[in-house]
């Protein structure tokens, strides 16, 4: 295999990828000393692993895995209620140190961006890989847990830099080094190609990175489409895929899904989770002054099988009532007595910001009027005494039931360790060290 | 009166054609037979800074044209004097805290800072970003726990001691794990 370089610039763009190790188990083990070193999982409210510590890794233990089956492989892992609520404050933090430096930051996911700083070199006194260095150091000293980092020229190749080293790695990948990177790299490791787009290489008789970056820009375009074109420039050092920068005030789509145990075939507490789901999503959506056009509702049995029905509302609005009236009749074809349940959910789908477009025949659109200036009382009775002051009397069997039943029962350590006039529902929004200070 | 019945014509124009009138508009616009007389009232007008004119002469409306254009639909009036005082004010967020991405807090339990006036209960405010030095209240990991002490250095010797004499000082076997540094202590009655 020819040993020439895919392309002679370095830098053209300096895009930088930036990845927190094991985010959800460092949030926890940087918060308390007992947890450090040790393989730590959290998820136990679902039963299944849904972020472990590098030690627990190093057991085996992936993402996904069953309690039981990690106590097997596993017998000293130590397993923690899922925090979001810490998880998404140091996860805020995570992007504000980024835009100390650039403000073209793309949150890829709640432990996950790409920052954008190209010809900063001038402006900051510094070279990109310096810059890449100094954001890694800040990250890792203020959230008290490493990050990985990747500097390339574009998007996909400072996927492959984030991911080469880990944990807490910084790779730089400039444009004319980006084949020593991908000569061996099997093509599924690349983001954005899945096991399909790979088995398809493989029949084409790809199977590294490199050979799929020196097949004709033709031959690509023949075979392939866009998206998987875009992946093969930028194989190449081209830069395809700009950043998306802009901030995450409107949402496009609200998903609210909750496992509640032991699993049950109760029809009406089973509809009741459905329910205070859709009223959860919908109390999010009139934040950001959404209405909806159509949802989803889906409901997993305790194969962990989902099954779901797509509904639409004759008006756009964000009132549960009117979404339960029609959810009804799907929860019914949905429901099956001779299952139990472990989840429900609801995605509202075909977001628009909430306004009159026009009046309907018969009226509907007053009485949308009027819930909303309902729920406008509503919501400003939950905003004074908690997200639960006020639910549907649909929803009741959900409130009334604690969502997990025995040792999953346990709840995230911060809500349970409040300080005078903190409330269950309300917290101050800062990190808190867990465990007895001495 | 004339004056400011022609001022107000002034003013209806420049609504009208979102521009001031010629020399000769003005001229039909107030009735004038001679520019002369025109160019009379202009001067008037610019002496008492209700207009300008620029270089080649030609009028330019001032704030009050644009004023009272908008005044329609304008509500309030004034903004508040107090708004503009309160721009030098800080919230108790932002005095006690320095670098928000990374300030953390925590709950004092044990009574080994008493004198220092930290007791159990307290909230705690540290950052992780502070470069520790001697005599600064420090969080440090000591066996896999917490312990809050003053931090003291001794020429190369760095160890934690208690603000409470029947704790004795800790002298750190390897290296001594600081996090972070108290800035703020917190105590609510209420």
């Amino acid at each position: 295999m020819t040993n020439k370089p895919l392309t002679l610039h370095s830098f053209p763009h300096a895009i930088l990828h930036i990845d927190g190790d094991a985010f959800f188990a460092s949030c926890e083990q940087s918060r308390n000393p007992a947890l450090a070193g040790k393989p730590v999982i959290t998820g136990k409210e679902r039963g299944i692993a849904s972020s472990m510590s590098y030690e627990a890794k190093a057991k085996g233990v992936k993402r996904g895995m069953v309690m039981a089956d990690i106590k097997k492989n596993c017998p000293d892992a130590i397993f923690i209620p899922s925090d979001y609520e810490t998880y998404s404050l140091l996860s805020k933090r995570f992007f504000s140190i980024v835009r100390r430096y650039t403000p073209d930051v793309e949150e890829y996911s709640i432990d996950e961006c790409f920052a954008e700083i190209t010809g900063l070199q001038r402006p900051l006194g510094m070279s990109y890989e310096r810059i890449a260095e100094k954001i890694k150091a800040e990250l890792d000293k203020e959230l008290g847990f490493t990050f990985s980092a990747g500097l390339a020229p574009n998007k996909v190749v400072a996927k492959i830099g984030s991911k080469w080293k880990k944990p807490s790695g910084l790779t730089i990948i400039p444009g004319n080094k980006i084949h020593e990177f991908i000569k061996d790299l099997p093509p599924e490791k690349i983001w954005g190609i899945g096991p399909q787009t790979s088995a398809y290489l493989e029949r084409l008789g790809i199977k590294d990175t490199l050979q799929f970056a020196l097949r004709s820009e033709e031959w690509i375009k023949q075979k392939f489409t866009k998206p998987h074109c875009e992946i093969w420039a930028e194989l190449n050092g081209r830069y395809m895929m700009p950043l998306d920068t802009s901030p995450k005030s409107r949402y496009y789509s609200i998903q609210k899904m909750k496992t509640f145990t032991p699993a049950s075939n109760d029809k009406a507490y089973v509809f009741s989770q459905l329910s205070r789901n859709i009223e959860n999503a919908c109390i999010k959506a009139r934040r950001y002054n959404l209405s909806v056009k159509s949802f989803t509702i889906f409901l997993k049995d305790s194969f962990f099988e989902t099954r779901g029905i797509e509904v639409k509302l004759s008006l756009p609005c964000a009132v549960p009532e009117k979404m339960l009236k029609v959810a009804t009749e799907a929860f019914d074809l949905l429901f099956d007595k001779r299952n139990k349940y472990r989840a429900t959910g609801v995605v509202l789908l075909k977001l628009d910001e909430a306004k009159i477009d026009q009046l309907d025949l018969f009226g509907e659109i007053l009485k949308i009027e009027e819930y909303k200036q309902l729920y406008g009382t509503v919501d400003s009775v939950r905003e004074k005494y908690g997200k639960h002051a006020v639910y549907l009397g649909s929803s009741h069997l959900a409130h009334k039931m604690r969502q997990h039943e025995g040792e999953r029962a346990e709840v995230p350590l911060r809500k349970g360790n409040l300080f005078l006039g903190e409330t269950k529902r309300k917290r101050i929004g800062i990190p808190m060290f867990m465990g007895e200070v001495r | 009166m004339i004056k400011n019945q022609k001022l107000e014509k002034l003013v209806v124009f420049y609504e009208h054609h979102s521009r001031m009138p010629s020399f000769s508009e003005m001229l039909r616009l107030w009735n004038y037979k001679s520019k002369n007389s025109v160019y009379k009232l202009v001067n008037k007008l610019a002496e008492e800074g209700l207009v300008k004119r620029d270089k080649n002469g030609k009028l330019l409306p001032t704030g009050y044209f644009s004023e009272i254009a908008v005044l329609g639909t304008i509500e309030a009036g004034f903004p508040s004097p107090a708004e503009e005082e309160l721009v030098d004010t800080i919230s108790l967020d932002e005095y006690l805290i320095k670098n928000r991405e990374a300030t953390y807090m925590l709950k004092a339990s044990g009574d080994s800072m008493k004198d220092a006036g930290i007791v159990a209960g307290d909230m705690v405010l540290v950052d992780r970003s502070k470069t520790p030095k001697d005599g600064d209240v420090v969080v440090a990991e000591v066996d896999s726990k917490w312990t809050m002490k003053y931090l003291r250095k001794r020429g190369d010797k760095t160890y934690l001691e208690a603000a409470n004499s029947k704790y004795k000082p800790i002298h750190p076997k390897s290296e001594l794990k600081i996090a972070a540094v108290v800035i703020a202590i917190i105590r609510k009655y209420k």
